[in-house]
């Protein structure tokens, strides 16, 4: 054509397969999920079995829709931090539709999809249409979903009692083997990786990811194309809220929280760029399941739950850091400009951060492992020496393991104490696991895995009745031993509950302190933990019960929550003693709570105002010999664990069974059970006169 | 000479404030009085200090939200250090330092390393958070030395300190973010990095140090927060990383880089820590809280994009 | 007094420079010419510090340079305006003179007012009316571009290099701009001017030294060589003609523009008609709105009066998507932003406006994309290892042929440029030029965008002039004519300006 050609140069049509089919370097991913699975067949138990993997693909679905819709998402340049809220939202409304509004369960789970689809529309307009950032624009609405669902049920409501039907998509097997849901998100990666790997809509929005304005020259519809993937991220978000409630069995506004950022990891750690243009739906895929693996099989490996946070942090800093220097001179495009001075030798950090994660690795497994091997080898022993003595088969170790609702909460930290005091004295091998703040669906997972491990009882603090119910009468079918403590499940899903107190008993005690305190009059305000805490909730009905019948002359004029922040506490109660000045007593009816209030009420000066609550004595005493604080009400928590874990070797050993009026328990002596119930005790009121002699 | 146009983002955040104000002055008048006022100051200091940090971040074109992770470890250690015998006076410099330690791992992979520093920092936030339950196992730091509490300056003394401390801290810092040449590279490695490079401004040591100083003043705000009490729980700062977030964007710094006040900070914090106790005061449901903030936001946003479009049509540039 | 000997540098497996040496002396303007790809920025760039040498050493005031930064650089007095203006665009443009000037002492504090002035009378000096209070990102290319020689003559560089300055000057601004040029000669800095407008050269260069294919083929003075000379030198034969002469046998209207106007785009009262098989060039100053023009009739700007037909019926395009569904193609002038999308690889590129047309049932048909982008390559000569490279490692010229094969592919009816041959080296631009005669041949109306005078002349078949956002003036290519097309963008009736000058970019 032109007289300036040279003699023709062949031109490559076909790219090495390894950067076809791994664009971003996911195969690194693909290293660290084969070292994850090696890693834990070994050190775990049962890890390595298809009934486990069933299991993990199950809790791998609701964030894997996520995931799924988050992935073009970032590929545009763009983020969604609201898809967890939206979660909230729609599984209230879902809730809400059935229940409140009797709508057939197929059309309610329609509309709740139509609310994901509006909410990510509205996502859309903002970010579409008005050109608004998309990281302000989902905080913003991240924000504004939850709130409306916390408005909505006005925090409390709980939706529950679905039908079976309904419940079998998220907890049942179809051919006996393989989770429901798995279905729905396989179906979902083929629709997505065709979509955008294949089709001329996806090719467009990598374009879009690169360059937007490149993208609209080129005759691109760009704020089209960006807003439908917001609704998308909505709607598929309303289906996620569906297969959570099937799933636990129960819709509340605190569904899905902190999704987003599992889902936001699992596309980053798949290799995705967070500025756009790069990104995977097998990389999505493999990050979720690196994620997803390294749970599960810290839990079965008996390693506590923060080391999941710290190494899915390690793992995904070194994964973008391996990405990135494999790019540095390679495949990266730098426009003209060289990259400049500041551009590390890569080799220097390879090494680097091999080393590191390594060293890391080897620190913490060998750690605990080489704990675990001593208690194998104590186990051999003693089986070995009673072999040797008289033929008496080994002693094998009853295994208990016991989930508090909350690990952080210090209530339960000191359940513990008392929990691991009998572990010793009983010989019982203590399991102690759980979600570390409130989070019913997490409690699910725990006592999957320990169902997978095998133990001999499993003891829980239930956080959502009927959610924990499904999974612990599954595991009574497999033969494990189930008791609840602190708070009860369903009454067939367990074999005994450990009460403590019942909450009518706890409420009634409490507003028998306030009157007593304020002498059957005045005005008094309770600081509560969150407002959709399920057990303060139950408190409140009974205090407010207790109120009407009993004290006319007391008048409740206000509930605030702290969130379980002791500065939050403090800063509500301020409020309070400011917008109502009559009030004379602060309940605070969680543990941090109430030093939050004690301190703001000392700091105020209101000599005339009075805390009381639930709390532990530990925290309060300094300001209960202040006198702040009147008298806390609660019970021996550390006798609570302690009977737990002595009722819980009971029913494994067989000396414990239904029909039984009394139990031995250690130093206890003995205790009463009344049915199916373990009694502790009742409430007990710690004050000046009694406080020093506990210690937890 | 001020250019008011230049600022018009401030602006209308403070104008925001005021109609916010006027409202809780018509609903409930009891809102102002300088107990209310103190303590309202004193219960947002440490975010506002915190909120500092982070307007240098996203004008060098970043992010960090650790934040809360690193409040929460500095509050514990500051605990630690301190019942271990560690004199009053040192507690300060002590607190600094592990702050800036903290934030200079940031700046070291965010600076030196190049990674994206919302990974990063996001891959912090639950790697702190979690090493910190796990070595504390939830208990509460409690009976720290008489001397703790307020620094030993008694209640009101220690009170007017920290607020003074962190308005100080946001006046010096602003001062230095217009008047010092390193102030200025801030604002240009956020504004173009590569030009800043160019014209001799090395972004990686700018990037560092302010993760760095995030890192400190994150410590400050820490200790600051601590010494209200004489207990310190394993669990504080959660969610703190967002709200500093929302301060600064609310107060008109673009989350790009480049543009931005910490006067509009100012006002950004003082907006978003108002809305809780003002509900309280008005009487309204505090589930609404929540929804209330991220009103907000989208507002900030919205009102940003009306003074565009209202500027380019009636302004000096107008077609 | 600047000295650089066999430089040698490679990117990523290209050897962007073998064995490049250049030599300025005080006091001269050297011009550095050679196709793009031939090394000239890499040259620049390991001058100014931005990038090191492989091999080769770098010699300023006889001292050997041995760690180049830019700071270095820029402390021995060595100052650089690249083509793209790099100002930061939330800064004043007093803040952004300061920075490239001061020191910067991290503790120093600021001072505002000696900033301002500064910036005033170094403004002032280059001639350009601009407030030094407004924000960069504000200002319009050619403006940027002035503060950036504002910023370097008060960098008091002895060296100083000038990257395509020019090239979004309006005429009066490149006057300007050769008499500080000149006046800074005068004062003894050297400096060394890269440009593609040979005809400048002439004007202002004491000596030319041509680069190709990463090494120095000559240096000769300005005077000894003619422009044939030295097209030779850089293209390494001889080429017969730049601009291939046309014969048009006009075809129907097939593009007709009615009194369209949009106020958002400062565009009013354009009538227009372009033929099958004819190129109307479209000539004015820069800001006259050739651009927005384009960018109203392809849909980026919403036109509210007046209309566009195609082929005799009325259409009304809100987006380019349908601008491009109805045969319009709109080559942008911004080739790195608008033209290409840089990280992308060739084929995406190059199928990114026929998505549609290459998918059955929404799928793409990879095969077909992958046959498409090797057709284009064949037939653009495009210089590229594979179809999946990314379009951000080829040279301008190729880029822009990646672009040209984007809309190509879309097969249009009416194919508007803007600026087809900007920062293109000579080769590249015969092959543009020649492909672009083909295409009008085909029966292609063809609407050509540019500030290039010998582009324009040579090229079009009748000449419409803008001024002001409308329509000013059209002549036929024979009576067109230098002064006549200054004339009419200017709006004076003297019709003559000086011989050499040209109607601005």
């Amino acid at each position: 054509m032109s007289d300036r050609m040279p003699a023709e140069a062949a031109v490559e049509t076909e790219a090495p397969w390894r950067e076809r089919l791994f664009p971003n370097g996911e195969w690194i991913l693909l290293l660290v999920l084969v070292a994850e699975c090696g890693l834990f067949s070994v050190t775990g138990n049962n890890f390595f079995t298809v009934a486990n993997a069933m299991e993990v693909t199950r809790l791998g679905v609701e964030v894997g829709l996520l995931a799924l819709a988050m992935t073009p998402i970032i590929i545009t340049g763009g983020i969604d931090l609201s898809v967890g809220s939206m979660m909230g939202l729609a599984a209230v409304v879902l809730g809400s539709l059935w229940r409140d509004a009797s709508m057939p369960m197929a059309a309610a789970v329609l509309v709740t999809l139509l609310i994901g689809l509006l909410g990510g529309a509205l996502n859309a307009l903002m970010i579409a249409r008005l050109s608004f950032p998309p990281l302000i624009v989902t905080l913003g609405t991240y924000s504004l979903f939850r709130g409306a669902a916390e408005g909505l049920t006005r925090g409390i409501e709980n939706y529950s009692g679905f039908s079976q039907e309904f419940l079998f998509l998220g907890q049942g097997y179809v051919g006996g083997a393989v989770p429901t849901q798995l279905f729905g998100l396989i179906a979902g990666v083929a629709f997505f990786a065709w979509w955008l790997h294949r089709s001329a809509h996806g090719r467009s929005l990598y374009a879009i990811g690169h360059s937007a304005e490149g993208a609209r020259y080129a005759g691109i519809p760009v704020a089209r194309r960006v807003g439908l993937l917001y609704v998308v991220s909505g709607a598929l978000s309303g289906l996620a809220a569906v297969v959570y409630v099937a799933h636990l069995g129960q819709a509340k506004a605190d569904a899905g929280t902190g999704f987003e950022l599992m889902a936001i990891t699992a596309v980053v750690l798949g290799g995705a760029s967070i500025f756009g243009g790069r990104g995977t739906v097998m990389g999505s895929v493999l990050g979720l399941s690196a994620i997803v693996i390294l749970q599960n099989g810290l839990r079965l490996s008996g390693a506590p739950a923060e080391l999941a946070g710290i190494l899915t942090g390690t793992l995904l800093v070194v994964t973008i850091l391996l990405d990135r220097l494999s790019k540095g001179s390679g495949g990266q495009t730098r426009t003209d400009a060289e990259v400049g001075e500041g551009e590390v030798k890569n080799s220097q950090v390879v090494a680097l951060s091999a080393v590191i994660l390594a060293a890391a690795l080897l620190v913490i497994l060998g750690n605990y492992w080489s704990v675990r091997s001593l208690r194998q080898e104590l186990r051999d022993t003693v089986g070995r020496q009673s072999l040797g003595g008289g033929g008496k088969p080994a002693e094998h170790k009853p295994v208990v393991a016991m989930m508090p609702k909350a690990k952080g909460d210090p209530y339960f930290i000191s359940c513990r104490k008392g929990a691991e005091e009998a572990a010793r004295e009983a010989g019982v091998e203590l399991l102690w696991d759980g979600p570390t703040d409130l989070d019913p669906a997490k409690q699910n997972e725990v006592v999957e895995a320990w169902i997978t491990r095998g133990v001999d009882v499993i003891s829980v603090s239930v956080e959502n009745e009927v959610a924990i119910s499904t999974v612990l009468r599954k595991a009574r079918q497999r033969g494990i031993r189930v008791v609840t403590w602190d708070a009860d499940a369903q009454s067939d899903a367990r074999d005994f509950f450990i009460n403590q107190a019942t909450p009518q008993g706890i409420g009634y005690t409490l507003v028998d302190e306030a009157a007593r305190i304020l002498g059957n009059k005045g005005e008094f305000a309770i600081i509560t933990a969150s407002l959709s805490a399920a057990n303060q909730n139950e408190w409140i009905k009974h205090i407010k019960t207790r109120l009407a019948e009993k004290y006319p002359g007391l008048k409740l004029v206000a509930i605030q929550p702290s969130e379980g922040d002791r500065d939050r506490a403090f800063a509500e109660t301020q409020t309070v003693l400011k917008v109502y000045p009559g009030v004379k007593l602060i309940m605070a009816i969680a543990a941090p709570a109430v030093p939050g209030a004690a301190e703001a009420v000392e700091q105020s000066g209101r000599k005339d105002v009075k805390v009381t609550g639930l709390s532990l004595p530990n925290m309060c005493k300094p300001y209960v010999h202040k006198g702040v604080v009147e008298s806390i009400v609660l019970w021996n928590t550390l006798d609570l664990g302690y009977l737990t874990v002595y009722a819980s070797r009971a029913l494994a050993t067989g000396d414990l069974s239904r029909g039984a009026r009394k139990l031995r328990a250690g130093r206890l002596g003995e205790i009463e059970i009344q049915g199916d119930q373990v009694m502790l005790g009742a409430p007990f009121v710690f004050s000046r006169k009694n406080i020093d002699q506990f210690d937890f | 000479m001020l250019k008011l146009g230049r600022y018009k983002r401030e602006l209308s955040a403070a104008l925001a404030y005021a109609v916010l104000l006027a409202l809780v002055g018509l609903v409930a008048p009891s809102f102002f009085t300088t107990g209310n006022l103190r303590d309202l100051a004193l219960n947002n200091a440490p975010l506002l200090l915190i909120a500092t940090g982070m307007t240098l971040v996203i004008l060098v074109g970043q992010i960090d939200i650790s934040v809360g992770s690193q409040f929460a470890v500095v509050s514990v250690a500051a605990g630690v250090l301190a019942k271990g015998g560690l004199p009053v006076p040192l507690l300060l410099p002590s607190v600094l330092l592990l702050g800036a330690g903290l934030g200079a791992v940031n700046g070291f992979l965010v600076g030196r390393l190049g990674l994206p520093s919302i990974i990063v920092t996001l891959a912090m936030l639950v790697a702190w958070r979690d090493a910190l339950r796990w070595t504390t196992e939830g208990a509460w730091v409690q009976d720290l030395p008489s001397g703790f509490q307020w620094l030993g300056l008694g209640q009101t003394a220690g009170q007017w300190s920290i607020v003074a401390v962190a308005l100080g801290v946001l006046g010096v810092l602003g001062w230095a973010l217009r008047n010092l040449s390193a102030g200025r590279a801030v604002y240009a490695v956020g504004s173009d990095r590569e030009a800043a490079r160019l014209a001799g401004i090395e972004p990686v040591p700018v990037v560092f140090c302010v993760f760095a100083l995030m890192g400190a003043l994150t410590g400050l705000a820490a200790l600051l927060n601590a010494v209200r009490f004489s207990a310190i729980p394993s669990n504080t700062g959660l969610g703190l990383e967002l709200k500093a977030v929302a301060a600064v964007v609310v107060g008109g710094t673009a989350i790009r880089g480049g543009r931005g006040t910490l006067g509009g900070t100012l006002v950004g914090a003082a907006l978003l820590g108002t809305v809780g106790p003002a509900l309280t005061f008005a009487g309204i449901n505090p589930f609404w809280e929540k929804a209330v903030q991220g009103a907000i936001i989208l507002a900030a946003l919205g009102s940003d994009k009306l003074l565009g479009e209202l500027e380019s049509h009636v302004g000096p540039n107008a077609r | 007094m600047l000295e650089a000997s066999h430089i040698a540098k490679a990117y990523a497996g290209v050897q962007a420079l073998r064995d490049a040496s250049f030599e300025l002396q005080a006091g001269e303007v050297h011009a550095l010419v050679g196709e793009n790809g031939a090394g000239k920025s890499t040259l620049v760039k390991i001058i100014t510090g931005a990038v090191e040498a492989d091999s080769g050493e770098v010699r300023l005031g006889g001292r050997v340079i041995t760690h180049n930064s830019p700071r270095v650089a820029r402390a021995l007095g060595v100052a650089a305006i690249y083509q793209q203006p790099a100002l930061f665009p939330d800064l004043t443009v007093a803040e952004n003179i300061a920075i490239g000037l001061e020191q910067s002492v991290a503790w120093g504090v600021v001072d505002w007012p000696a900033r301002r002035r500064r910036a005033a009378e170094l403004l002032a000096q280059v001639g350009a009316r601009i407030d030094p209070d407004r924000d960069a990102g504000d200002l319009s290319m050619p403006q940027q571009q002035l503060v950036e020689i504002a910023r370097a003559l008060g960098a008091v560089a002895r060296v100083m290099i000038l990257d395509e300055p020019t090239a979004s000057l309006s005429e009066e601004d490149t006057q300007n701009l050769f008499g500080v040029i000149k006046r800074l000669r005068a004062q003894g800095v050297g400096m060394i001017y890269i440009s593609h407008r040979l005809e400048e050269l002439s004007v202002i260069a004491d000596r030319v030294t041509v680069l190709r294919d990463g090494c120095t083929i000559d240096t000769r003075a300005m005077a000894a060589v003619s422009r044939k000379d030295l097209i030779e030198l850089m293209v390494g034969r001889e080429l017969s003609a730049v601009f291939p002469k046309k014969e048009v046998d006009a075809g129907e209207v097939v593009l007709e523009l009615r009194r369209l106007g949009s106020r958002a785009a400062g565009v009013r009262d354009v009538s227009l008609e372009v033929r099958a098989g004819e190129i109307v060039g479209l000539a004015g100053l820069v800001g006259s709105g050739r651009t927005e023009l384009a960018e109203t009739v392809f849909g980026l700007a919403p036109a509210d009066e007046g209309e566009v037909l195609l082929r005799g019926r009325p259409v009304r395009f809100a987006s380019p998507a349908r601008a491009i569904e109805s045969g319009i193609a709109y080559v942008p002038e911004d080739r790195r932003r608008h033209g290409v999308v840089l990280e992308m690889a060739v084929s995406a590129n190059v199928t990114l406006a026929s998505l549609q047309r290459l998918s059955r049932f929404g799928a793409l048909d990879l095969r077909r994309e992958t046959e498409m982008t090797v057709d284009y390559v064949r037939r653009l000569g495009i210089k590229t290892p594979a179809t999946f490279t990314p379009v951000a490692t080829l040279s301008g010229g190729n880029q822009q042929k990646v672009a040209l094969s984007r809309w190509l592919a879309t097969k249009p009816s009416v194919l508007i440029l803007d600026e087809p041959t900007q920062g293109v080296d000579v080769g590249a631009k015969a092959e543009i030029h020649a492909l672009m005669v083909e295409l009008a041949g085909q029966g292609a109306a063809i609407l050509m965008i540019s500030s290039e005078m010998p582009e324009i002349l040579g090229m079009s078949d009748r000449i419409a002039v803008m001024r002001g956002g409308t329509i000013v003036g059209v002549l036929s290519r024979a009576d067109a004519t230098q002064p006549r097309i200054l004339a009419l963008a200017l709006g004076d009736d003297h019709g003559q300006a000086g011989a050499g000058s040209k109607v601005g970019a």
